[in-house]
């Protein structure tokens, strides 16, 4: 693994993360695919371009998001210290705008009038959404029709800054079956549209740009430590659906070995009961949405449904670099159930005065089951990917109350 | 290479193109697709036999119901290919080619393509298969006499059509349009030029697929290709007959014959 983790350059030239990833979509797809990959090479280290997005990024999302000393929740804990990466006071509420306006920007360099997306919660739609509309280009959100009835607020916002958000009733209703419906719009409108996938996931160049987009998290978390501590964190933790907000910070720390990685995937009702969404804990290797990841899945190769009391985590598969830095031991990964990110969303909810989203929900329940086995002295950051006030009517009915 | 290569010459001996038809296993249950696949033997010249997937990303709505049923009829892949094995009992010389998705293929670990082989399978489909994946798989295939017969879409480029003839063998399957099955056909003139081009690039035969609903259209196409493929569309007449076994199976008779004629040279 050392060996591996000082020359980590990935993905290679054919998209692979090791034996993960590619590029497994058909033939029409290929040459969008292409003409991405070769724009984004081009324009990556474009000045131009760096300074536009970093304009947006400060005036528009509202970076850098500050590094948060939870004090009272440290107490109550006893144990390692622990800071939160604040990305849920970014605009929209998530670190997926972190993506959505680098891709914009791709988009119109490539000419593209129209934009689409996959959502599950709703947090990328929105994302997505905002940036549309900021550039006034044409947006079209593909949603699982039990997720549009469980997020129908995020809905509405994602109408109200001009998106059209259309249904999709088919397999689980979903969101694999939204990225599926998005896949295939694309493939019929390939040459005006550019698909905006909201997560280190999808065939190659996807898991790259949106991880590279993401990772400005994980890098002002590196001088905000410096700054801070002296020193980076000892740990990093943060919630695997996709695993973007996870690329994001963890990326910039794979080559310093004495950070500890923790990817926390959705137990759901337990991962002995086969409710969750959890492939890198309880799944194998397969290929779902363009590349090759661990997915949860039957003997015969077909997708499973999945159960998380948080959509955003409601997901089969991983992003492939995910699933690679699994293998190769770098990342270290865990699962945490319904019951337990609950109490980990109340916790944090009572002493520090922040509502977290149920996904980052998740990585605080790592911290709040370790953080006593931890020295006091350790440094614990979790990403705190998004604000939970998306969650009311979930976390409402969770605890048996109808407003 | 044997039914594949037979099938074309026998079209082209009888001053036609060649007929391909797809249906996925399974739909609406086992039995009802065997009857259905013993029908399209009779009469088409190629049968392609769907392997249904969870997500089926290039299908339109039709196939991708017919994927749903199908699941939920509780096919596995081991059942398709006791059905091959059935088929092949009856019909010993029209070709059988399967269609499907990487994941359900990678499922079946090492010994797949042999066990594809032995149940009388002439040649695969996979659509999600990458490029550079393509190489290795033909070799794998070309060692036990299976085709591997690849799709070739109007984005791809010139240069990468070169690539692909190279592992390719049995025939290629020009997608006609940007979309998913079941869609319609835009652009006549692009399908045209397209398959002239890939025509003058290889000696393996190229078929039309996507869009084929009607007679005309089937017509236009095998005039300027070697055959076309009809999918969305036998779903669709099966549908309408609300799978009732015998209406079905005469409907879809009808149906095929006039599809022989459509593709029969002038």
């Amino acid at each position: 693994m050392a060996n591996k983790t000082n020359n980590y350059n990935y993905p290679d030239k054919n998209g692979r993360f090791g034996s993960f990833g590619g590029r497994y979509v058909s033939e029409t797809l290929i040459s969008a695919l292409e003409e991405l990959e070769s724009l984004y090479k081009k324009i990556k280290n474009d000045k131009k371009f760096q300074e536009e997005l970093t304009n947006d990024l400060q005036t528009f999302v509202g970076r850098p998001s500050p590094l948060y000393f939870a004090k009272r929740w440290t107490d109550k804990l006893n144990g390692a210290k622990v800071f939160l990466k604040r990305e849920d006071l970014n605009h929209t509420g998530a670190h997926k705008i972190n993506n959505t306006v680098g891709q914009v920007l791709l988009a119109k360099k490539m000419g593209k009038k129209r934009i689409i997306a996959e959502t599950g919660a709703g947090q990328h739609g929105v994302a997505t959404a905002a940036v549309c509309a900021r550039h006034g280009i044409e947006c079209i959100i593909f949603m699982g029709s039990e997720d549009i009835e469980r997020q129908a607020q995020n809905v509405y916002r994602m109408k109200l800054m001009g998106a059209e958000v259309c249904p999709v009733s088919s397999g689980t209703s979903t969101l694999k079956d939204a990225m599926n419906e998005a896949m295939r719009d694309w493939v019929s409108y390939i040459d005006d549209t550019h698909y905006i996938i909201g997560s280190v996931a999808g065939p190659h160049p996807y898991p790259m740009i949106v991880r590279d987009f993401n990772s400005i998290v994980g890098t002002e978390l590196k001088k905000q430590s410096k700054i801070l501590f002296g020193k980076y964190p000892d740990k990093i933790v943060a919630c695997v659906g996709g695993g973007s907000n996870a690329m994001g910070i963890f990326y910039p720390f794979i080559k310093d070995k004495e950070v500890d990685l923790i990817g926390v995937e959705a137990a759901g009702s337990g991962l002995s009961s086969g409710k969750h969404a959890a492939p890198l804990s309880d799944g194998s290797p397969g290929v779902l949405h363009g590349m090759k990841t661990y997915l949860m899945q039957n003997s015969d190769g077909q997708i499973l449904g999945t159960h998380s009391v948080s959509a955003g985590l409601d997901y089969p598969g991983v992003g492939p670099e995910h699933s690679f830095l699994k293998d190769m031991g770098r990342v270290h990964y865990e699962a945490a159930t319904d019951k337990e990110a609950l109490k980990a969303f109340h916790d944090l909810s009572r002493v520090e005065g922040i509502m977290p989203a149920l996904e980052t929900s998740h990585a605080l329940a790592w911290v709040s089951k370790n953080a006593k086995k931890l020295k006091k002295s350790d440094i614990v950051v979790v990403n705190l990917s998004g604000r939970g006030d998306k969650d009311m009517q979930s976390v409402a009915k969770a605890d048996g109350i109808n407003f | 290479m044997g039914r594949i290569k037979d099938s074309f010459e026998r079209a082209r001996n009888q001053e036609s193109k060649t007929l391909i038809t797809y249906y996925v296993a399974g739909d609406n249950n086992l039995n009802f697709s065997k009857k259905v696949f013993l029908k399209l033997l009779s009469h088409a010249d190629i049968i392609e036999i769907g392997v249904p997937f969870s997500d089926p990303m290039a299908e339109g709505s039709v196939i991708q119901r017919s994927h749903e049923r199908a699941l939920s009829s509780d096919i596995t892949f081991s059942k398709i290919l006791s059905l091959v094995k059935e088929l092949r009992i009856h019909n010993q010389d029209k070709p059988i080619v399967l269609m499907g998705y990487m994941n359900n293929f990678l499922s079946q670990g090492e010994n797949l393509f042999k066990k594809i082989k032995k149940a009388g399978v002439d040649g695969l489909i996979i659509v999600d298969l990458p490029y550079e994946e393509s190489e290795f798989f033909y070799n794998k295939l070309k060692d036990i006499d299976l085709d591997l017969i690849r799709l070739i879409s109007p984005t791809t480029p010139k240069k990468t059509i070169e690539k692909i003839v190279k592992f390719s063998s049995g025939f290629l399957y020009y997608v006609s349009f940007r979309g998913v099955t079941g869609a319609k056909l835009s652009n006549f003139k692009e399908v045209q030029d397209k398959v002239k081009y890939i025509k003058s690039k290889t000696k393996i035969p190229v078929v039309v697929g996507f869009g084929i609903k009607e007679g005309e259209i089937a017509q236009k196409m095998s005039k300027i290709s070697d055959g076309v493929v009809v999918g969305s569309r036998l779903i669709d007449i099966i549908q309408q007959k609300n799978f009732r076994l015998n209406d079905s199976l005469n409907f879809l008779e009808k149906s095929l014959k006039t599809f022989k004629r459509d593709v029969r040279k002038k």
